[in-house]
């Protein structure tokens, strides 16, 4: 009893009912990690472009976003729900922080409290689909469609056809000043990741969240209301969002209603490459980081090595597909979720 | 309880979409009395634009020339847009269609080559004066049909060859340049990516050091551009984009580079590229002229709907062509800022003034 850490503690609840041997680290964790390994050695090997500094420099300022998405939806993913609301709100928190900074629409300059505002707003709208689930009991899948569709609504509203350039220094430069030769973004996207890290490991909510995907039942009948828990998982994923469309729009200069465009099924992809489960109780945040990287080192090392645009997408997809297959042989029977 | 509850979401989901439909469609106002074709009371004519949303500036100031046609009638332009999804557009169309038709025109940007039939049968049958604009399948004619009266395209393989050359002038007839392709498999992509092929057999010391797809979009170019930057270096002496939004995405990459020395070109004249051609950063973009696809469309069925103009009179070539579009570079670009449409271009004497030939 007094020898339990609380990560311990962590690992029984999510495998309550579940016997299964002790382990160190096990084959299923190790996967991915090899296979970004793997991955890189073979770019560098094939191509002296990939594997210089600035390349690497490049790749890892490239992932800041979609690493930012992917701590988000992690939580989600962890609890066996599924999240498509990414696209919508940092559409709208893109469309808002544009509004709020220095921009050429209005005299607004609001600064950092500006980007504060834009990502209470990404909260509000993940709060919106926690509620719907557990209220209304809509399946999150229909839930993160909608809020996405009320999101991308919002910021069409605020967008009022008329793009908003960024004009503030702060947030402009978040993408072009440099730190240790990284991004000011991708120190941010950096901090975002150790934030979740902390929260998944050692806060009561990353706890449930586990404990949530893993065995939803038992917590039930061991007395924890779950539905604050889930409300809550769905706000922070929100705020992620709602963060990442900040990113997004510091780098573009301006504030685009597609600022997500085609994020959430990216960043279920990595989550999902990390080694995280979709049917729950599996992964994390660090799993996911390397799946964020796994996907970016992939799309930056075809056009370093120069495989025809025409032929990309499906090398890319096959490689996905692949890597999956061999990270997740040795749990193959959870990770169906549709039979 | 559960039934119950799964009611409850049922009703308000249909609410909600119920709500977001009447929002975007409102109802057109009067209606008319009964015509004979061809023969409409001016103020009987309904004027209806359709494109995919407003918040694409480009497709935003199409409409706006639609309003400013309206109003040089006496009329109002009822403004549909359909958030680039084939079956709302569908839906749409057969929701007018199936109200007063006798003195209806509509100026349809259509979501892909594949929406245009559905839409130009719908019109013949119900007798709706229709105009095109850039999709249709290449085997569907126009002369077949009676309520269609025109397709207006701009060629792809022109505006990519006069950005070609005009890159090819800023970097001094010769070096590197990257391309920055379409969705490739869009008709748009392929013809403005041949234009750029031949601009370079013309200019044989440019040389194509990469070409890359970033769909369209501005935050994919961004990611792109970067890449090919640390790939390439200082070769890359220009960046020909298909489109101004991936020009824009290729201009944050260059600031985060810190290169100041890449020209950068782009076709569709949003403002935001007009602005950089302006500050000197881009070099030039290619303008179809949105307001006056706008009007030109509602015009041409207005001209039809109310006699001036038979069916039988528009020459075959006009029925399908290429419209001229403009290349805007920084001694031009003044002309192009705030664009607005010039009344003379809708009389009906005149409509076909730009065209630049037949669709071939």
């Amino acid at each position: 009893m007094t020898t339990t850490s609380p990560a311990d503690a962590d690992r029984e609840v999510v495998h309550a009912g579940r016997p299964r041997p002790r382990r160190g680290i096990s084959l299923s964790d190790a996967g991915p990690p090899i296979a970004l390994v793997v991955i890189f050695g073979v770019f560098a090997v094939l191509s002296p472009d990939f594997r210089t500094v600035s390349n690497v420099q490049n790749v890892l300022d490239a992932a800041a976003v979609l690493a930012v998405v992917t701590c988000g939806i992690s939580f989600v993913l962890m609890m066996g729900s599924i999240d498509l609301s990414a696209p919508g709100i940092m559409g709208a928190s893109a469309i808002a922080v544009a509004l709020l900074v220095a921009n050429n629409r209005n005299d607004n300059d609001f600064g950092l409290f500006g980007v504060a505002v834009a990502v209470l707003l990404g909260a509000a709208l993940g709060c919106l689909s926690g509620l719907a689930l557990v209220v209304l009991k809509v399946p999150s899948f229909m839930t993160t469609l909608g809020v996405s569709a009320v999101g991308l609504g919002v910021a069409t509203l605020m967008f009022a056809g008329v793009q908003p350039n960024v004009t503030d220094p702060m947030l402009e430069g978040w993408a072009v000043e440099r730190f240790l030769g990284l991004a000011h973004l991708t120190w941010i996207a950096v901090a975002c990741v150790l934030v979740g890290a902390l929260v998944q490991r050692y806060s009561r909510l990353g706890r449930y969240a586990f404990a949530i995907g893993g065995a939803e039942e038992v917590l039930g009948l061991s007395g924890v209301r779950v539905a604050p828990y889930k409300v809550a998982v769905f706000t922070m994923a929100g705020a992620f969002y709602g963060l990442a469309g900040v990113l997004v729009t510091s780098q573009l200069g301006a504030g685009l209603v597609q600022a997500g465009r085609g994020y959430d099924f990216s960043a279920i992809t990595a989550a999902v490459v990390g080694g995280t489960l979709l049917s729950g109780g599996r992964g994390g945040i660090l799993h996911s980081v390397v799946g964020v990287l796994l996907v970016t080192v992939l799309t930056n090392g075809l056009v370093q090595v120069g495989v025809s645009p025409y032929w990309q997408g499906g090398v890319q997809g096959l490689i996905v597909v692949a890597a999956v297959a061999a990270a997740v042989l040795p749990q193959r029977r959870r990770n169906q979720v549709t039979k | 309880m559960k039934f119950t509850s799964r009611h409850t979401a049922a009703v308000i989901g249909v609410t909600l979409a119920a709500a977001t439909l009447t929002g975007c469609t409102e109802e057109a106002g009067g209606g008319g009395t009964a015509a004979a074709a061809g023969a409409c009371d001016p103020a009987d004519v309904t004027l209806v634009g359709q494109v995919r949303n407003e918040s694409n500036p480009y497709e935003a100031a199409w409409l706006d020339g639609g309003d400013a046609f309206a109003e040089q009638v006496g009329l109002t332009q009822e403004r549909l847009t359909y958030d680039g999804d084939s079956t709302r557009q569908q839906e749409q169309i057969s929701q007018l269609l199936a109200g007063d038709t006798e003195c209806l025109v509509m100026n349809v940007l259509p979501n892909g080559d594949s929406d245009t039939p559905p839409i130009v049968e719908g019109a013949e049958e119900a007798g709706a004066y229709l105009v095109t604009q850039w999709n249709k399948p290449a085997d569907l004619n126009v002369t077949d049909y009676d309520s269609w009266l025109s397709h207006i395209t701009y060629d792809g393989v022109e505006s990519g060859k006069q950005i070609g050359d005009a890159l090819a002038e800023a970097v001094g007839g010769s070096g590197g340049i990257i391309a920055l392709q379409g969705i490739l498999d869009t008709g748009a992509a392929k013809d403005r990516f041949a234009g750029l092929e031949e601009s370079l057999a013309a200019n044989p010391d440019v040389e194509l050091l990469d070409d890359q797809t970033a769909n369209f979009s501005r935050a994919e170019a961004l990611e792109v551009t970067k890449t090919l930057l640390t790939k390439h270096g200082d070769d890359v002496k220009g960046i020909w984009a298909a489109n101004d939004d991936m020009a824009l995405g290729a201009l944050e990459a260059l600031q985060q580079a810190g290169r100041d020395d890449v020209a950068v070109v782009g076709i569709d004249a949003v403002p935001d590229a007009l602005t950089a051609i302006e500050d000197g950063t881009m070099t030039a973009t290619v303008s179809s002229d949105g307001p006056w696809q706008g009007g030109i469309g509602l015009a041409i069925g207005y001209c039809v709907a109310t006699g001036e103009l038979a069916v039988e009179d528009i020459a075959a070539e006009d029925r399908a062509w290429y419209a001229e579009q403009f290349l805007i570079e920084q001694d031009n670009v003044a002309d192009f800022v705030s664009p607005e449409t010039d009344e003379a271009d809708f009389a009906c004497d005149n409509l076909f003034s730009r065209s630049q030939g037949a669709m071939s």
